[in-house]
């Protein structure tokens, strides 16, 4: 077993820690930014031992379980936490409401798509995030080392595609993106907004560290994941269980106990 | 009174620290921007401009 097989099973350990230690929070105080913030470290964890997994052995329903929770639906609820505790307008409600409708709605264009994977294109010699996606060979580009091509037909074009898992114009994947971008902007902007907002007061110096911790988290598993889709896979666990520890280090620095004169100064809600 | 200036010392950011006057700034300008370029290619996946 190499170090990459390893690192993601790490990072499942630790995430499976952070989830706990957030769902506690949760379950004394009843604070919805918890719920949502272990429901989508849950499926973060998820996604790293299902990748973990993959890159021992095939199984349909781990991929199931990597592509919706691991590359779709994390950032967003994690997200919407971050949104919970900055914002407490009657509007947020609605956006939850969005959510979860949007998470069932992908869930329901993943199982769709379940029949027609194509397993014989997965291997385990590279991260299921190179290898998830059938994609169109533009004419004159070369496919990547080691990619498996083949001619179809294409909304009535002829096309030579690199093969992958999920088949060409696959409807969950034009979900994805809207998750990704509203979890990129609730999580890492959220942790950034509330950085600079106790940075600029000049209280809470463990509040800005950590924020700033989390937002680099973020931020690096986001970059790594782009990068490995992009064909440079060799940083994805690394930067996992790095974003993984980041995070988990930001959020107890954070929710360090401080002195109650230092709160009162300050405005952490947008509303 | 001992335990307000601990207090005070604890839950402020002084005005010498060279973390929170020169790294704490860069970093969240730095954030700020590597957010922007992935909300960007997210966008651009999204809208078929970036093939991927």
């Amino acid at each position: 077993m190499s170090i990459n097989q390893v690192l993601p099973f790490i990072s499942t350990a630790l995430m499976l820690g952070f989830t706990i230690y957030v769902l506690q929070r949760w379950f004394v105080r009843r604070a919805p930014n918890f719920l949502f913030w272990g429901v989508g470290l849950a499926m973060f964890g998820a996604g790293s031992f299902a990748e973990a997994y993959l890159s021992l052995a095939w199984n349909r329903w781990v991929f199931f379980v990597w592509y919706l929770f691991g590359a779709a639906l994390n950032a967003a609820w994690i997200g919407h936490g971050t949104l919970y505790l900055l914002v407490r307008k009657p509007w947020v409600h609605v956006v939850t409401a969005v959510l979860v409708i949007g998470s069932l709605f992908a869930g329901y264009l993943m199982l769709n798509a379940m029949p027609k994977l194509d397993a014989t294109a997965f291997t385990t010699s590279k991260p299921v995030s190179e290898q998830y996606g059938t994609k169109v060979l533009e004419p004159g580009q070369t496919p990547p080392a080691g990619a498996q091509t083949t001619t179809t037909t294409y909304q009535g074009q002829q096309v030579t595609v690199v093969r992958g898992l999920l088949p060409l114009g696959s409807p969950v994947r034009l979900t994805t993106p809207f998750f990704n971008i509203y979890g990129l902007l609730t999580l890492v902007g959220g942790a950034i907004y509330s950085a600079f907002l106790f940075w600029r007061k000049r209280v809470l110096p463990n509040r800005v560290i950590g924020n700033v911790l989390i937002a680099g988290g973020a931020l690096l598993i986001g970059s790594a994941s782009t990068l490995t889709r992009l064909g440079y896979g060799q940083f994805l666990y690394l930067g996992e269980l790095l974003s993984a520890i980041l995070m988990f280090a930001g959020f107890r620095f954070a929710a360090r106990p401080q002195p109650s004169d230092a709160l009162q100064g300050v405005a952490v809600a947008a509303d | 009174m001992p335990n307000s200036t601990r207090v005070t010392e604890t839950s402020r950011i002084t005005g010498k620290s060279m973390l929170f006057e020169k790294i704490i700034p860069a970093l969240l300008i730095l954030m700020g921007v590597l957010m922007t370029a992935l909300i960007l290619f997210a966008a651009g996946v999204l809208l078929g401009i970036i093939h991927f």
